[in-house]
């Protein structure tokens, strides 16, 4: 929103038409003479050896997955295997020009995607440097094996290390360039500037444009390309991203110096199939998918499509989309024709196209044509050809025999999995290189001095201090958020809302004075793009903090979160760390799509931490905490809450100060009851707690579960082993709740301390009704003494007013509601 | 009005709930629709019964002669024991009437529909604390082309038929259906009955049917099993067995194919009430329905079909309104099929112990090793058969087919209350000469 751009009605209404850029196809002009000048011959027929490597390797791959062996090797592996035979030339003059802080990420079909960028920084680094990175990674784990094999060079070494750390992490070995945990289709290696590929369709597309959105904001080098297949453009993420790296903003509002939009590729590998579509002819709208561009931009995204058959057209494409890119002008969008001569994996039977096809492509199969031209031109000749396949296939047959043996290449203890779920690190800057960039002093900010005139405290002599002279949980927020923007260089926020809006419910108020563009801005309504880039940006090594306003919009998000954001910690063996914090708030009064708390959905994927501050003391000191990090957290909010006061502590310190995760709070202490709380339902048991002294003399113990994952059982335990009853309840729907697991661990931990079994008051397994009749469906004081009377100890004299019987329970599960 | 307690329905979980909760100082109302006693007194047991012991000395009257009683020329008047049957149930509804007014109970006639808080009858709302429903069941009728015509009667219309049909045909070879047989065929009526079960009464062990089943043959009673009927048209019941459709007549047709709860008419969905996959009125093991303060038993609930057991469901029903702690344990629930011979079981068959993962061992001994069953009964094949815990040796069941077993049933339903295992039953002493001493002696056949 921002002032500085009137949208005027009369320009707005004017009649006229759009005119879009021009969108080239397969212009390139082929002259291998002005090549060989350009680049030498040395590394045009580099360039055939890394395709005839990656034909190898992956032929290798196709007999173990069919044969069982590979020159005499027997091996049964089990896993997948999207192999690229035939798309060898579009990898390979893809990485041909570019350099170690040029970033790759792929899709499952991503090993000659791999081999090739991994040869083409083995080609560009001198001995030195190789060795080091070999040594170092992982502890030079992988590098041993090979070392110990012998070589002629350094680069034949290195090129070993690159086929048996593939393979390895193919065949899910400790040895691997991912300790095995990645395999096959998310295998990487960073050093080489191969950052992670990716399992799921279009996954790769939002993550390469937050990794873009770390170079451009840390000014670092190198621009990022993301490889997805064509069936992509079919996925929402894809499309978002796009969108999102296109942003007006970037020309228009960022800071001079930030000018510019993300240096990003969208690469499309358009090898004309998706699973068993056909993406052209049949699942898509487009004919020519570089067509898309048009839709995004005044640019077209520079779209073209490029042969893929040609790497000198590739190479082509590449140096003049990299140089735009560098100028300022990207994002680019590339569609790179090929085509798979193997199926989707080993186990699809090619049924949805004709042989003829197969043979029509492979009539021109670019390894047959390029070795041709390079022949023709007098840089190769067949017998250079023999002793490169030689060499090669000697080298595969190394990778294969090492990869493959357990007592060389053994696999990681499964146990070492659980420790590798996060990195557990405290991180004060993740780029202590230079100063947090703020454009105003906080000392000056406006927030800053209104929070200078509150009571920190909630309660002063007993009585609440007024909603407008308290601090509120929403300065809490403010506050945390502020301390890390002071203190880590590389932290960025956005959402929908977040800059001159001040941030959904007021909580970023004040930030955008202190903050540059670069640094807080609004982002597209995009979740899926939203934690995709927050995802990218941490592998790149900053630190994202993102929102997506209410909780319900995780939905929109649901692979960034599930499987990307909660996944590449371990399944890069914490080589790569995820400090994202993803701020999602609990609504209320909203109905249906704007109410519900998902803190079990989260809590259920391993690999994320949850928690649900809900008081302002709280809030500050765990966003603190999450906000040192380096693992990925879910920061559930609760819009009944925005406006609280402190009511526990004395007050919140103004100073900074951290909340460790795991341990439950304990917000009373009683003997007779245990009451569990998750988030602003806290509130509701402390009234049922004051009813149930007040009425019944039954003093209660109640614990606000603010860290739902990790969590702490033992004060919990400690409590229901004095009390033997417990009584859980949050505002999330009942079933399959994080109260329910609570309960279920409960009863196992302390069964025999039990006088009942612990009982659970979540919402009604409904949708959320109107404002009006929210206490039908939220829990209420009066449902949690209800739940005691007729299921933990009966209360003289209670009437009941819901219904919490064990054959209601049954009856609802029964019908599903 | 307010209550602490309203009874739905005076059948045999309905007057005994009454009669507790109000000894125990509930202010207790009883609502009933038609007339008190329920089934149980009104349309099943008692009637039921009475007629049975009317076939019974016919029978004993016409094949005394091995005793050296001949009885010259025999006849059976119906009509006569039917006015026994009435006399027998007029007093048994003035029981219960002074039972309920000794005791304090004010009883409702009309019909009750449940609401929130209590219910409402004959226009009247009424609160309640608690709410015992207890409305019983009513046979099932299944959707058989034809099945409308008056000469096709249900376990209630039969017990009004007063005129002895040319001949019977039973639909159904349950436990109505063979008392019903057994009444009928012990004077003289050609029976037959059409099961569509491989065996009669498929809840009783198996071995145990068959030999009931034979008993009744020789009582005249035809037994076509696996038998479906298709259709009734005029005095023909068509039927499918072995692949084949065939008929048979009757001028009098028993429908005797189960019962339902009788759930409708009660606002019981308006006021959310759960019911399980066969119609019952879903109760845990207390008798607590899914709202608080509503309970249900008996037939209503689907469970067991026996008025014994509503009794008891009743029972257990006040006590967990009166605070005493008390549950269901429908394994030690009692089964009788009151023919000649009468069939008393409790607890498991193999079968189920089997299939409830107990090492079961068993024993079984012929009734016609005891004196005093062959004395009383010439002719007859009886059985007593026991299940056990082989690795506890404690009872799990006991099945008997055999002359008035039923009186001795009780014995086998303590030992499985009180959990008693093999050698502890082996200390118990009965009296000789007694029919129930075959439940000790069966314990020698254990293996």
């Amino acid at each position: 929103m921002p002032k500085s751009q009137i949208i005027e009605p009369a320009k707005e209404r004017k009649a006229g038409s759009i005119p879009f850029a021009e969108i080239p196809l397969n212009q390139y002009k082929q002259d291998i003479a002005k090549e060989k000048e350009a680049y030498g011959a040395e590394a045009l027929v580099g360039m055939y050896e890394d395709m005839l490597l990656i034909r190898v390797f992956e032929n290798m791959l196709q007999s173990i997955k069919t044969q069982g062996s590979y020159e005499g090797i027997e091996y049964d592996h089990k896993g997948p295997a999207h192999l690229s035979i035939g798309q060898e030339a579009s990898s390979v003059g893809q990485a041909f020009l570019l350099g170690i802080d040029d970033h790759i990420l792929g899709s499952h079909r991503s090993h000659g995607e791999i081999l090739a960028k991994g040869m083409s920084a083995i080609r560009k680094l001198d001995d030195k440097s190789l060795i080091e990175i070999m040594e170092n990674f992982l502890g030079g784990d992988c590098y041993r094996v090979v070392e110990k094999e012998g070589s002629d060079s350094v680069k034949d070494l290195a090129r070993n290390f690159l086929l048996y750390g593939a393979l390895a992490e193919i065949f899910g070995r400790e040895n691997g360039f991912n300790r095995g945990l990645g395999g096959s289709m998310h295998a990487f290696f960073p050093p080489f500037g191969i950052l992670p590929n990716n399992a799921i369709v279009g996954g790769s597309a939002d993550i390469a444009m937050g990794a873009a959105l770390f170079k451009k904001v840390n000014r670092k080098d190198g621009i990022v390309i993301s490889n997805v297949g064509d069936a992509s453009m079919g996925c929402g993420p894809t499309w978002e991203a796009m969108n999102f790296a296109s942003m007006r903003q970037f020309h228009e509002l960022w800071e001079n110096g930030m000018k510019g939009g993300l240096p990003i590729i969208f690469n499309f590998m358009n090898n004309f199939y998706g699973m068993g579509g056909q993406t052209a002819g049949e699942t898509m709208a487009f004919d020519y998918l570089a067509r898309v561009g048009a839709g995004v931009n005044p640019q077209s995204m520079h779209a073209e499509r490029v042969d893929g058959y040609n790497p000198l057209a590739v190479v082509d494409a590449i140096k003049r989309k990299k140089a735009l890119i560098e100028n300022g002008d990207g994002p680019v969008l590339l569609e790179t024709i090929t085509y798979r001569y193997s199926g989707h994996s080993p186990s699809d039977a090619s049924s949805y196209r004709l042989k003829e096809e197969v043979e029509a492509w492979q009539a021109v199969d670019p390894l047959n044509a390029y070795s041709k031209e390079l022949i023709e031109a007098g840089m190769l000749t067949e017998d250079g050809i023999e002793k490169t396949q030689a060499n090669i296939t000697k080298a595969m047959i190394q990778a294969c025999r090492l990869a493959s043996d357990l007592e060389i290449s053994p696999r990681l203890a499964s146990e070492k999995i659980g420790n590798l779920m996060f990195s557990k690190r405290k991180v004060e800057n993740y780029d202590t290189s230079r100063e947090p960039e703020l454009t105003l002093a906080p000392s000056d900010n406006p927030r800053v001095q209104a929070l200078a005139k509150k009571s920190r405290a909630g309660i002063i002599d007993g009585k609440p201090v007024s909603k407008n002279k308290v601090y509120q949980y929403r300065d809490a927020i403010f506050e945390a958020a502020f301390h890390r923007f002071q203190n880590d260089s590389t932290l960025v926020a956005y959402g929908e809302e977040n800059r001159d809006w001040g941030g959904a419910f007021a909580c970023y108020r004040g930030l955008t004075e202190s903050l540059p563009y670069h640094r807080l801005f609004n982002s597209p309504i995009s979740e899926a793009a939203i934690v995709g880039s927050a995802v990218g940006y941490a592998l790149e090594g900053g630190r994202a903090l993102v929102e997506l306003m209410y909780c319900d919009f995780m939905g929109r998000a649901g692979d960034e979160i599930f499987n990307q954001l909660a996944k590449w910690q371990s399944m890069s063996a914490c080589i790569l760390e995820m400090p994202v914090v993803l701020r999602v708030s609990v609504g209320s009064k909203y109905g249906a799509q704007h109410s519900q708390d998902w803190s079990a959905i989260v809590n259920h994927i391993p690999g994320l931490q949850v928690v649900f501050p809900c008081t302002p003391y709280d809030a500050k000191g765990m966003l603190n905490t999450a906000l040192a990090g380096s693992d990925p957290v879910i920061f559930f909010e609760s819009q009944r809450l925005y406006d609280i006061g402190e009511l526990f502590e004395k007050e919140v310190p103004a100073e900074y100060y951290e909340i460790p995760f795991g341990l439950p709070a304990k917000r009373r202490t009683g003997k007779d009851l245990t009451l569990i709380t998750v988030g602003a339902t806290m509130y509701r048991a402390l009234e049922a707690a004051d009813i149930l002294e007040q009425k019944y003399g039954i003093t209660c113990d109640v614990f606000d579960c603010r860290s739902i994952n990790p969590l702490d059982y033992d004060p919990l335990i400690e409590s229901v082993r004095k009390t033997g009853k417990v009584l859980l309840s949050s505002d999330a729907c009942a079933r399959g709740s994080v109260m329910q697991d609570i309960a279920s661990n409960i009863s196992q931990l302390a069964f025999d301390d039990l006088d009942s079994p612990p009982v659970v008051v979540g919402s009604r397994n409904w949708i959320t009704p109107c404002a009006e009749v929210e206490e039908d469906y939220f829990p209420q004081p009066s449902w949690m003494i209800d739940a005691i009377h007729e299921r933990i100890m009966p209360l003289p004299g209670h009437q009941l007013l819901s219904n919490p019987t064990t054959g209601e329970l049954i009856h609802r599960n029964r019908e599903g509601v | 009005m307010k209550y602490d307690f309203a009874v739905i329905g005076a059948g045999p979980a309905g007057y005994v709930a009454a009669k507790k909760a109000a000894t125990a100082g509930l202010k207790v109302v009883m609502v009933e629709k038609k007339k008190l006693g329920g089934v149980c007194l009104n349309e099943g047991c008692v009637p039921s019964k009475t007629l049975l012991q009317a076939a019974k000395t016919y029978h004993h009257a016409k094949h005394g002669s091995i005793f050296g009683v001949e009885a010259g020329s025999l006849s059976f008047n119906f009509g006569k024991a039917h006015a026994h049957k009435n006399s027998v149930m007029d007093r048994m509804r003035e029981g219960i009437v002074g039972l309920m007014k000794k005791n304090k109970v004010e009883v409702i006639e009309g019909e009750a529909t449940l609401i929130k808080g209590g219910f409402s009858v004959n226009g009247e709302s009424h609160e309640a604390e608690n709410i015992l429903l207890c409305t019983g069941s009513s046979p099932a009728i299944p959707p058989i082309p034809g099945i409308e015509a008056d000469h096709i009667v249900d376990s209630t219309g039969i017990l009004d038929n007063e005129k002895l049909p040319e001949k019977l045909v039973i639909v159904g070879g349950g436990v109505i259906g063979c008392e019903f047989a057994c009444v009928y065929g012990s004077v003289g009526v050609p029976v037959v009955v059409l099961e569509a079960m491989p065996e009669i009464c498929p809840n009783l062990d198996s071995e145990i049917a068959a030999i009931l089943r034979k008993e009744l043959e020789k009582k005249g009673v035809t037994f076509l099993l696996g038998a479906k009927v298709e259709s009734f048209e005029g005095n023909s019941v068509r039927y499918h067995l072995d692949g084949e459709s065939k008929e048979t007549e009757a001028d009098l047709v028993l429908v005797a194919t189960g019962r339902r709860p009788n759930v409708s008419g009660l606002g019981l969905e308006d006021i959310g009430l759960d019911f399980d996959p066969r119609g019952g009125v879903r109760v845990d093991e207390k008798g607590a329905t899914n709202l608080p303060g509503v309970w249900a038993a008996g037939d209503v609930t689907g469970q067991a079909w026996l008025a014994h057991a509503a009794s008891r469901m009743a029972e257990v029903v006040v006590h967990n309104i009166t605070g005493q702690k008390d549950q269901m344990r429908h394994d030690t629930m009692p089964a009788v099929v009151y023919t000649s011979p009468e069939v008393a079981v409790v607890g498991l068959t193999k079968e189920e112990a089997i299939e409830r993962g107990f090492k079961v061992k068993t024993g079984k001994i012929p009734m016609a090793i005891n004196a005093r069953y062959i004395a009383e009964n010439p002719g007859e094949t009886g059985m007593c058969k026991v299940v056990l815990d082989a690795d506890t040796n404690r009872l799990l069941g006991v099945h008997m087919v055999g002359g008035a077993c039923s009186e001795m049933i009780f014995g086998a339903v303590t030992m499985l209350e009180t959990e008693l295992r093999e050698e502890e039953i082996e200390e118990i002493v009965f009296p000789h000469p007694t029919t129930s001493e075959i439940m000790k002696d069966v314990f020698m056949a254990v293996r």
